[in-house]
């Protein structure tokens, strides 16, 4: 998987391209969050869009980078999740936690 | 008409070897007639049952094996995942969605399995280790 970073503000945004699965997608996730959460950035947008698909350790990792960020008195946000992030989402009743968007403006503006 | 056909994969517990087991298994779904978001669902739910027994049952051992056996039926696709571990009582797995639990970093792979086919079984071979059978029905115009 590949992540790249961009700065709006004081938000971060995370565009992820590829599949957060285990041994793979999920460490790039855990390193990019961490390298934010250590830079001071805890405002974190995670843009889901071009997501394929998730296993149980990338959704435990989603959790894990929402977990840490709230130790840095942050948060991160949900961007545009595809058809299988967001059904997976659902079926794990994650989109209660976590804030999801499908307009990258508005959820710039909730931080 | 692809039923009677069975593909068996023998893997040591890496999880290198994960995506194997998985795109294998959403092949033989596709081949069997479900269509991509099915073929998908398929291939997540194998590739769950294969991190179980990889990182739980086998404890990531690569000297144990894990057996996937993937067989397309008349009506259905059949996938068995075997481990060489201690087994587990399923029935014992937590709720991952109890409201104490939502946000732990692990044990959701069993709701996964359950969510995206439609029976998932389990049983204790006599010659050990645990096997979860996964099925997912197929519907009579995809024959």
């Amino acid at each position: 998987m590949k992540a790249t970073i961009r700065e709006v503000g004081d938000v971060r945004v995370v565009d992820l391209n590829g599949r957060i699965t285990i041994g793979e997608g999920d460490i790039v996730l855990r390193e990019k969050v961490n390298e934010l959460l250590t830079g001071g950035h805890a405002k974190i947008l995670l843009n889901l869009e071009k997501v394929k698909y998730m296993d149980s350790a990338g959704i435990g990792e989603l959790v894990a980078c929402y977990k840490r960020s709230k130790d840095h008195k942050g948060t991160v946000k949900l961007l545009n999740p595809s058809g299988k992030v967001y059904d997976l989402l659902q079926l794990t009743k994650l989109e209660e936690v976590f804030e999801t968007f499908r307009d990258e403006r508005e959820a710039l503006a909730s931080f | 008409m692809a039923a009677g056909t069975t593909v068996k994969l023998v893997v040591p517990s890496m999880v290198r070897l994960v995506d194997l087991a998985h795109s294998t298994a959403e092949s033989m779904a596709a081949l069997a007639g479900l269509d991509e978001d099915e073929a998908l669902n398929v291939g997540l739910a194998v590739r769950e049952a294969v991190i179980n027994a990889v990182t739980h049952g086998n404890r990531q051992k690569p000297e144990l094996r894990v057996t996937v056996t993937l067989s397309i039926r008349e009506r259905s696709m059949e996938a068995r995942i075997r481990d060489e571990g201690n087994g587990f009582d399923p029935a014992a797995a937590a709720d991952p969605r109890s409201a104490e639990r939502l946000l732990e970093t692990s044990g959701r792979g069993l709701l996964m399995m359950k969510g995206l086919v439609d029976r998932v079984r389990f049983r204790r071979p006599q010659r050990g280790g645990m096997e979860v059978i996964l099925t997912k029905m197929l519907s009579e115009d995809r024959k």
